[in-house]
């Protein structure tokens, strides 16, 4: 009984183990042994293995270039908590028709491609825009809005923003209204109510959302290359161009594997902590 | 916080959230080129512009919408069988084969998308549909598997052993009972596969050839090289299509266990 169950599983998740380990597995290995191979200008890589793609990391632009990233990550993170908390408290605590309209509106615009979205606030930022037009009509000057880094962050908070919603609510939704109510009783204000009992209770999916909006914005491409203009580059903009445009590609497999290895670790304490929430909810 | 001051906050921020899908909907109507807003007036013209244009046409029509349909339909099976495996007939290892599953959200797209560049050009396998399509079968069928194994989950066991008491045999009770039950779970997948792939710019910028633009790929070089609002009809057609399908599958599964 247990081996036919168990050939029948192997058949059943056969084809997905099979896509998965040729175009993830490999292809990600690859990268990894490219890392190490030396560039040539001529036959993009030879065999002779090296570590100057990694030294070449340490040159003070590429280290500002990370600086950078790591900036605009956690300035990301943040905003989305700011942003996400009322939000999720506010969803959480809806118990009526309109609940299904508010996740819709929620989901829907993380669905639609992010190029389109960035496109959208071109459209608002720009010097043409809506917020300039604005500024003209009560008699402002024109200011630059784009193509720094407070844009940026900007465009990727809007993005990533139901990426931290949707786990705090699902926490939030774990602690009993009770609770907030003797927490009432007991005197405490709206202010003591957040940071003593709210945000306690709610840890584990306020970490949640944080290391997913951070692992997703740290590896942000089309956001900075659109908004962020020349000064601002991520390392995602250093990995495309040294793919397709300066065809450097040991030293962009080594930008990516260092990419690789940072998103993983905060993406494998995302999974924990998604876990540890789950079994809190009692939903598989 | 009063009840009122939080519902501020709380609409402030939807409108922060839709500004930029309003916006672009608003400009794909304006009759100028000025991207302006409010529109001053109402009309068709970048709509007109739009099914004029060879390339805008066949970035949805040939290259998106085909290679969405195909990941749809792909990702549905591969990985509804992966669920019913996890959930049904795997005994060990049940949690590590889960998270190899889930694997493909945890790696950044734009690294998927540089790696599976690379191996393309290694195995000699470059900017063809095919390259595009499973570049995004790795994203699609997370979701699926994910939607799939909840909907297989919620379902009482007990429910196909009455089938089978009943005189149905193992097959046919896991057909006749449990498969009508997930339906609706897999219906959820297959359209969340299919928009994952259509709204995909991450790996399809690394991927797709000159012959294989995607529409958002498209946009993407249209806002850099002349923007004007052809764009926001492109997209604005993009954002229906999407919005529809998600009321669709809202009506039949809980968008939250989705994403």
């Amino acid at each position: 009984m247990t081996t036919a169950r168990g050939w029948v599983a192997f058949v059943l998740l056969a084809p997905g183990l099979t896509v998965l380990t040729l175009f993830l597995l490999v292809p990600l290995g690859l990268i990894v042994v490219i890392s190490v191979f030396t560039y040539s200008p001529t036959q993009i890589w030879l065999p002779p293995v090296t570590t100057a793609n990694y030294v070449k990391f340490f040159d003070p632009y590429y280290l500002g270039v990370t600086w950078t990233t790591v900036r605009i990550g956690l300035v990301t993170t943040l905003v989305c908590a700011v942003l996400g908390y009322p939000l999720a408290y506010f969803l959480a605590r809806l118990r009526s028709r309109w609940l299904g309209l508010c996740l819709f509106l929620l989901i829907t615009p993380l669905m639609v491609s992010s190029v389109i979205r960035i496109f959208g606030w071109l459209v608002i930022l720009g010097r043409q825009g809506l917020v300039n037009a604005a500024l003209g009509a009560v008699g402002f000057a024109r200011v630059d809005l784009l193509y720094n880094e407070p844009a940026v962050v900007v465009g990727l908070t809007e993005l990533l923003l139901p990426f931290m919603v949707l786990p705090l609510m699902t926490a939030i939704e774990t602690i009993p209204r009770s609770v907030e109510e003797a927490a009432r009783n007991l005197g405490a204000g709206s202010f003591a109510l957040f940071q003593r009992v709210l945000l306690p209770l709610s840890l584990p999916g306020l970490v949640s959302g944080a290391l997913l909006v951070y692992s997703v914005s740290i590896s942000a491409l089309v956001t900075p290359a659109l908004m962020g203009g020349r000064k601002t580059r991520m390392l995602g903009n250093l990995v495309y161009d040294e793919v397709l445009t300066s065809m450097n590609w040991p030293f962009a497999s080594a930008i990516a594997v260092v990419l690789l290895i940072v998103t993983g670790a905060v993406m494998a304490t995302y999974l924990r902590t998604m876990r540890v929430l789950a079994r809190r909810v009692g939903r598989p | 916080m009063t009840r009122v001051s939080l519902l501020t906050v709380v609409v402030l921020i939807y409108l922060f959230l839709l500004a930029p899908l309003i916006i672009v909907v608003a400009v794909s109507f304006d009759p100028t080129d000025a991207f302006r807003f409010p529109p001053s007036g109402v009309s068709l013209r970048w709509y007109a512009a739009f099914f004029a244009s060879e390339t805008f046409l066949r970035a949805f029509f040939r290259v998106s919408l085909v290679v969405a349909v195909v990941v749809s339909a792909m990702a549905t099976a591969v990985g509804g069988l992966a669920a019913i495996g996890l959930v049904r007939f795997l005994t060990r290892g049940r949690t590590l084969v889960e998270t190899f599953f889930l694997a493909p959200i945890v790696v950044p797209e734009i690294l998927l998308g540089a790696a599976l560049f690379l191996y393309y050009s290694r195995i000699k396998m470059t900017t063809s549909l095919a390259g595009l399509v499973l570049g995004h079968l790795l994203l699609a069928i997370p979701y699926v598997v994910r939607t799939v194994a909840a909907g297989l989950a919620g379902i009482d066991p007990s429910l196909e052993e009455a089938a089978l008491s009943l005189g149905a045999s193992r097959p046919q009770a896991f057909w006749k009972v449990t498969v009508p039950m997930i339906r609706s779970s897999v219906l959820s997948g297959a359209i969340f596969a299919f928009i994952v792939s259509f709204s995909d710019i991450n790996i399809a910028l690394f991927v797709s050839g000159p012959d294989t633009v995607t529409l958002p790929v498209h946009v993407f070089s249209q806002i850099i090289w002349q923007a004007d609002p052809t764009i926001a009809a492109a997209s604005t057609l993009q954002i229906v299509l999407i919005a529809a399908l998600l009321a669709v599958a809202q009506r039949t599964f809980r968008l939250r266990v989705t994403v």
